[in-house]
């Protein structure tokens, strides 16, 4: 059960966050932003908007798997390193500026996911094989 | 804040709530088959329905609630949902709250808050 989590988590984070890649990218390639049927033809023209989609759809095909065995509670909470990993990103790729307490914050999701999976390996019940 | 982002801010709490917990109770359970047979089992319970009305409405109610503050706040105040999903999954599926996984979970609560008051 720890490699089902440890692995769906994964996946479910990768999806989450690649999605959140391809809309800046799309964004950016339907520059400049107006509310107007030639910005949504842009962004219909633009690959990315497309991978944003099918992103989406595996990040929900990729929870509600998750969520067979998950407790939704602690789940939705450690979905939110996606926040992390699209900060991380960000710099890398789009040069962006972070502060110190976007790092501080980071830190605090880390350690809170830290203790999600430490929790996890001592005492829930028996998980059904997978 | 105006009357209006405080109603958006809490459509978006219950919009976000309700369709987490009915994922949850679509997903539920080791009846459902293995594959495509759980995906048809799934999409025979109301609950992934209205999972799926709860993120098309929560969709709306970001971006308008997005139009009246920065993203910033907007994230700060999301971190009331991850409290939120905790209450519910204890008080509807008896999900088992040990003091470490309470801890992990109200870290990550102030991790997405201090994210936001710095944006």
């Amino acid at each position: 059960m720890r490699r089902f989590y440890l692995v769906g988590f994964l996946v479910l984070v990768c999806f989450d966050t690649f999605a959140q890649i391809c809309f800046k990218l799309t964004a950016n390639h339907a520059m400049p932003p107006e509310a107007n049927l030639a910005w949504v033809l842009r962004v219909l023209a633009s690959p990315w908007v497309y991978c944003a989609i099918a992103c989406y759809i595996g990040a929900f095909v990729t929870w509600m798997t998750l969520l067979e065995h998950a407790p939704i509670g602690p789940a939705f909470a450690a979905s939110h390193l996606e926040v992390v990993s699209v900060m991380v990103l960000s710099v890398v790729l789009f040069n962006e500026r972070i502060g110190t307490p976007q790092w501080i914050g980071s830190a605090l999701i880390i350690a809170g996911i830290v203790c999600l999976a430490i929790s996890e390996t001592d005492g829930d019940p028996p998980p059904a094989p997978h | 804040m105006s009357a209006t982002v405080v109603m958006l801010w809490l459509a978006n709490i219950v919009l976000d709530t309700f369709g987490q917990l009915s994922f949850k109770a679509a997903a539920a359970g080791a009846d459902l088959g293995e594959g495509l047979a759980r995906w048809k089992a799934m999409a025979r319970r109301p609950w992934i329905w209205s999972g799926i009305a709860c993120y098309v409405g929560e969709f709306l109610v970001w971006l308008a609630f997005l139009s009246l503050v920065p993203l910033s706040e907007g994230v700060l105040l999301g971190s009331i949902n991850i409290v939120a999903v905790m209450i519910a999954g204890r008080l509807l599926f008896a999900e088992k709250l040990s003091p470490m996984r309470t801890f992990g979970i109200l870290l990550i609560a102030a991790g997405v808050a201090v994210v936001g008051i710095g944006g």
